[in-house]
């Protein structure tokens, strides 16, 4: 039971555990208890402070919530599924070119007869990243954004460059690596950005909903 | 009294009204919207914060802290430019809302004589 304002605060302060605006969310709720008190004459006023702002546990699991998404983990989530998805794609064409799989090669065999398909698949992912980030930080994310993108774009512009000084088996590639593969691959990561962009626009018009 | 999921997706757009007019604190914004909505708007006061929280975040608001002369310093809160744009924004959007909820709600009752 709640007796007291130091009491509410003791408890708020325990359940948001480490979280590293704790100070100043505790000051802000002390503030606002201090302004309640004073309008409060009922003996019972704690019980109307814990009625008219909530439990200390249902704040904290929404402040929980609210900083449980970081520029910084979003920066590193998307950055990560895209070397997941490039390394994936490089172990499949190392197993595919060494072993004699017949399970890996049907996969292959798929997945070579629908390269269109899979690029537009890959554009959605990189919409989705700006989506997220303006849906996520609104106009507060424009920066995150650029930065997110340009990491995000290190293992493509690496790949692009073994391709193109042929430091890779080229014909491991095969049968993807023709002219108008390459061409169609230089001109779709041209259009990432722009995706990014159109995504993030998308993302902070649903932001305040 | 309105249905809480309706007044919750409503919050930001009502805090950022409200900041509009003039800079505020937590405990003004909450009394501001009590008294203005007619008492029909009560938010739990606890998830004030947390939404004021992500406007920061989003750089809609911004804010400082000010001393009073009694009791402790407040934290006041500030619309961005970026925070009057969306506003503007949410707001056109608002009413193309309420006008074709009302024009479809009216119809129906006109159907239904």
């Amino acid at each position: 039971m709640i007796q007291s304002k130091q009491d509410y605060l003791k408890q708020l302060s325990k359940q948001l555990g480490t979280h590293p605006e704790k100070k100043q969310i505790i000051n802000e709720y002390d503030v606002h208890i201090s302004e309640m008190m004073h309008e409060i004459t009922t003996e019972e006023y704690m019980k109307v402070v814990v009625d008219r702002l909530g439990t200390p546990e249902e704040i904290a699991d929404i402040w929980k919530e609210e900083l449980s998404v970081t520029p910084n983990k979003t920066k590193w989530l998307f950055v990560l599924v895209n070397i997941v998805l490039f390394t994936s794609g490089a172990i499949l064409t190392a197993v595919y070119n060494v072993f004699e799989w017949n399970m890996v090669e049907m996969v292959w065999s798929h997945l070579t007869d629908i390269p269109a398909l899979i690029m537009m698949i890959y554009m959605l992912f990189w919409a989705l990243l700006g989506y997220e980030i303006g849906k996520e930080f609104g106009h507060g994310g424009r920066t995150l954004l650029k930065k997110t993108f340009i990491l995000s774009l290190i293992p493509n512009l690496t790949l692009m460059s073994l391709t193109v000084f042929q430091l890779i088996p080229y014909e491991w590639f095969q049968p993807l690596l023709n002219t108008k593969f390459i061409i169609a691959c230089i001109v779709a990561t041209g259009f990432l950005y722009p995706i990014c962009l159109v995504g993030y626009k998308w993302g902070k018009k649903v932001a305040l909903s | 009294m309105f249905n809480r999921e309706l007044v919750k997706g409503s919050t930001s757009l009502l805090l950022l009204q409200l900041l509009l007019e003039r800079d505020m604190y937590g405990y003004e914004l909450v009394k501001e919207m009590d008294k203005r909505s007619d008492h029909q708007f009560q938010i739990k006061e606890g998830t004030l914060y947390p939404a004021l929280h992500k406007l920061e975040k989003q750089a809609y608001i911004e804010c400082y802290w000010q001393e009073q002369p009694k009791g402790p310093a407040r934290r006041y809160y500030k619309i961005t430019e970026q925070g009057k744009e969306v506003l503007q924004e949410k707001q056109d959007e608002w009413q193309r809302y309420v006008q074709v909820m009302n024009k479809v709600i009216g119809r129906t009752e006109n159907d239904s004589i």
